[in-house]
């Protein structure tokens, strides 16, 4: 399906198949943002905000629920393209393949590959000097929080707007790679710079919301996201056909650092400053999201935040095992080594003239009660509560909501009626 | 409206959930970011300084659209020394719970520089009561 167009703050890329929904509540349960509900029809909805997390995808038994990709279409559509890709990518074909086999075989279906590895290591360099600035100032904002993933930055908008100013203000790496792969192919080709297409292939269902993230007309945005498990067969058929390395291959400096990224811990394992910790999966984030809002964690300089359980290769559209995965990597990055291949002096260079700078423009996104007045605001959660109170709080979902308070909440909001509660009915 | 909240002591599994109810409440409510913020570093302050001090406890929280009152108390062997309690850097915390991270002496003058209005009554053996008001001010942003 083809989707690249912009969309306002409560689009949302996840597609419930009513066909194949047989309104169970797995995905309901397994919501994180409690956005699902399963209504009369008999089927789930995605009703509230979506932070793209692809909890629910990995939860439906019966495969019915899916996230939009620009599709591998997508890339019919433009004259060039440039595919950037990461080592979650490289994980997926067991540890005997190496990257340069994979990239090589991407070559029959894309114009042009880029490995993010290199910008990842300048991105690790450009954090530690930020750090290193920040520590001087009275106003900072520990811990800093890495702003790689756009689920977290999304649940961040939505839950922890106080959290906010505690993202790491840089352009990701794939930000960077988007607007100087950009440059580079409009020069090559004497064209404008709009012309050339990026299309991420990423595990990550997100990523096709990471572009509204960014002003719309600037060059760092990529144009769609394709799912490795899209492109999975197309690539794994090509491996290993004998092909020499040519100049669409941009590879700079392939190196454990980067590789180690798609995994939880990858990012600060490149971090040289400071004191970090990597936290992934959806819950603990949130654990870890109360605690900083209460205060805590202070004495932390950076903390990598990832929504998927192990890192991006936990990724919805992930085709190998997590654990498989890692393994996989890990290999890589024994056989790559661990020592930077960056120059520091050029990092530092590229840190003073902005390169790192970003167009991402993260806002706090409403609640369900921010049309309300606070006087109204009391009044409905005192509702709220004595109405809880009144539940079973068995939390088996039946009446459609992923658990008793959401149900009251509904109920207050008059978004569904008492009598849906099997336990009230009697 | 109100709530209540039981405190147990030395429960340090269950610990925070007090707070990150009362976080979770303000926030339905839509109150702005930055009292919330306060009121949490209160709450969390306070209903640790029940676990690892007192016996067990309440955290009650009652919300109106000028002022938001928290309240803690607890059965413990109370403070002998409030002065001395309210400096930065005093803690009377064990060594356990200076290895958990805990005991850095900032807890009671946090909750002071946190709130509009702080009080603290404490007899020893009897108890602490500590009263925490936050102004609200004008709607939200």
């Amino acid at each position: 399906m083809n989707n690249v167009e912009e969309k306002d703050n409560n689009y949302h890329y996840v597609r419930i198949d009513e066909k194949l929904c047989n309104g169970c509540v797995l995905c309901m349960k397994a919501c994180p943002t409690q956005a699902i509900r399963v209504l009369d029809d008999g089927v789930a909805h995605i009703q509230g905000t979506c932070i793209e997390c692809g909890n629910c995808i990995r939860a439906c038994p019966r495969g019915a629920i899916t996230s939009v990709t620009a599709g591998k279409d997508a890339l019919k559509m433009s004259k060039y393209h440039i595919v950037p890709v990461t080592s979650a990518l490289y994980a997926q074909f067991g540890e005997d393949v190496m990257p340069n086999d994979i990239l090589l075989a991407m070559r029959k279906a894309f114009d042009f590959v880029y490995d993010q590895s290199y910008t990842q290591e300048l991105f690790n360099v450009a954090t530690g000097l930020y750090i290193n600035e920040q520590r001087s100032k009275d106003d900072a904002h520990w811990p800093l929080i890495s702003p790689m993933c756009p689920v977290v930055n999304r649940l961040i908008a939505f839950r922890f707007p106080s959290l906010l100013k505690h993202i790491l203000p840089f352009a990701t790496p794939l930000e960077i790679v988007c607007r100087e792969g950009k440059k580079w192919l409009s020069k090559k080709y004497e064209c404008n710079p709009e012309d050339i297409k990026v299309f991420s292939v990423t595990a990550c269902p997100a990523q096709m919301m990471a572009f509204n993230e960014t002003l719309s007309g600037e060059i760092s945005r990529i144009d769609g996201a394709i799912g490795i498990n899209e492109i999975y067969d197309l690539i794994k058929s090509d491996i290993h056909e004998v092909q020499e390395p040519d100049e669409h291959i941009v590879l700079n400096y392939l190196s454990g650092v980067g590789i180690g990224w798609a995994m939880s811990g990858g990012e600060v394992a490149g971090l040289d400053v400071g004191r970090h910790l990597a936290v992934s999966g959806i819950k603990t984030t949130i654990r870890y999201l109360q605690s900083m809002e209460m205060g805590l964690l202070k004495d932390i300089d950076y903390v990598e935040l990832r929504a998927c359980r192990e890192g991006c290769i936990g990724g919805a559209f992930s085709v190998t095992d997590k654990y498989a995965a890692k393994n996989s990597l890990n290999k890589l990055i024994r056989i790559f080594g661990s020592e930077k291949r960056v120059n520091f002096s050029y990092a530092k260079k590229l840190y003073r003239e902005g390169w790192f700078d970003t167009t991402r423009k993260l806002v706090p996104l409403s609640s369900k009660s921010s049309h309300l007045s606070i006087h109204e605001g009391i009044k409905r959660a005192e509702d709220i509560e004595t109405l809880l109170k009144t539940l079973p709080r068995k939390e088996c979902g039946v009446c459609g909501c992923p658990d008793c308070r959401t149900f009251a909440e509904d109920v207050v909001d008059g978004m569904t009626s008492i009598d849906k509660c099997i336990f009230m009915r009697h | 409206m109100k709530k209540e909240y039981e405190i147990k002591a030395k429960d340090f599994v269950r610990a925070g959930k007090a707070s990150i109810g009362v976080q979770s409440i303000l926030k339905n409510i839509g109150f702005q970011q930055d009292i919330i913020r306060r009121i949490c570093i209160c709450a969390y302050e306070s209903e640790m300084n029940v676990v690892m001090h007192g016996a067990d406890g309440t955290l009650s929280l009652n919300v109106g659209d000028k002022e938001i009152v928290l309240e803690v108390k607890d059965c413990g062997k109370g403070i002998e020394d409030i002065e001395m309690a309210l400096k930065e850097g005093y803690s009377t915390a064990s060594e356990e719970h200076r290895d958990m991270g805990f005991g850095a002496g900032m807890g009671l003058p946090n909750i002071k520089k946190n709130s509009d209005n702080f009080e603290i009554t404490s007899q020893k053996g009897n108890g602490t009561h500590l009263k925490m008001v936050f102004r609200v001010n004008g709607n939200r942003e």
